[in-house]
C-alpha cells in the first residue's frame, strides 16, 4: 500500500461491464518528502505521475488515502475486473518519524 | 522483497474488512549502506517490529492474503523478517 492525497474524481459514461457503477479517484503518490513535511503542511503535488484509483469505501477530495497497486488491487472482485489501483483505507492519521544516522 | 526501515505508522478507521486489526506500518526502503531509496511503502506487521527498526518486506499479495485470513483481501506489503544484522559484501 502507498499513500497519495485526493485531488480528483472521474466519472465514466462507457466502461467494461465489470467496472459499471464504480467510483475513481485521481491520487497524487506520496513521496518520502511528503511524508517529512508532516500532516499539516499542505500537500502540494508530487512529480510521480498522478494516478486513478478504484475507490469503494467513499474518499473525498482533499483526505489521504492508501491504495494497493498491482494484481492484488483486483482479488476484492468476485469477476475477473481490470483494476490496477484500489483504495484500500481512509488514513485518519500518520505517526512519522524518519531515522537520522 | 526489500530491505526497509520502519519509519512510522498510520491509522485508519474506514479501510477494507481485511485489514481490521493489522498495524499498518510505514516502511521506507533503504540501500545496503542504510541510506533511504524510493518511496515508503505501507505494511502489515505480523511480527511486531518496531520503530527504525530494519526489517524484510515482501510484496508476495498471496502469502499476506493468508496472513489475514481472507481471499479477497487487496493486501500485497507484509513485514516478513526483523533484521539482526547485514552486511554488505
Amino acid at each position: 500500500m502507498r499513500l497519495g492525497t485526493v485531488i480528483g474524481r472521474v466519472t465514466l459514461s462507457r466502461t467494461v461491464p465489470a467496472l459499471i457503477g464504480a467510483r475513481w479517484l485521481i491520487i497524487s503518490p506520496f513521496t518520502r518528502e511528503h511524508f517529512q513535511q508532516g500532516s499539516d503542511a499542505p500537500p502540494g503535488l508530487s512529480k510521480d505521475p498522478s494516478l486513478v484509483v478504484y475507490d469503494d469505501l467513499g474518499g473525498g477530495v482533499g483526505q489521504t488515502i492508501g491504495f494497493v497497486e498491482g494484481r492484488e488491487a483486483a482479488c476484492p472482485f468476485d469477476q475477473p475486473t481490470p483494476v490496477d489501483a484500489i483504495n484500500g483505507a481512509l488514513v485518519d492519521h500518520i505517526f512519522y518519524n524518519p531515522f537520522k544516522k | 522483497m526489500f530491505l526497509a526501515r520502519i519509519e512510522g505508522n498510520l491509522t485508519a478507521t474506514r479501510k477494507h474488512p481485511s485489514f481490521a486489526g493489522w498495524r499498518l506500518i510505514i516502511c521506507q526502503p533503504i540501500n545496503q549502506t542504510g541510506e533511504a531509496e524510493g518511496v515508503p511503502q505501507v505494511a502489515i506487521d505480523p511480527l511486531g517490529a518496531g520503530m527504525h527498526e530494519r526489517v524484510i518486506i515482501s510484496s508476495d499479495g498471496m502469502a499476506a492474503r493468508k496472513a489475514v485470513g481472507d481471499d479477497k483481501s487487496p493486501v500485497r506489503w507484509m513485514i516478513t523478517a526483523i533484521v539482526d544484522e547485514a552486511t554488505p559484501a
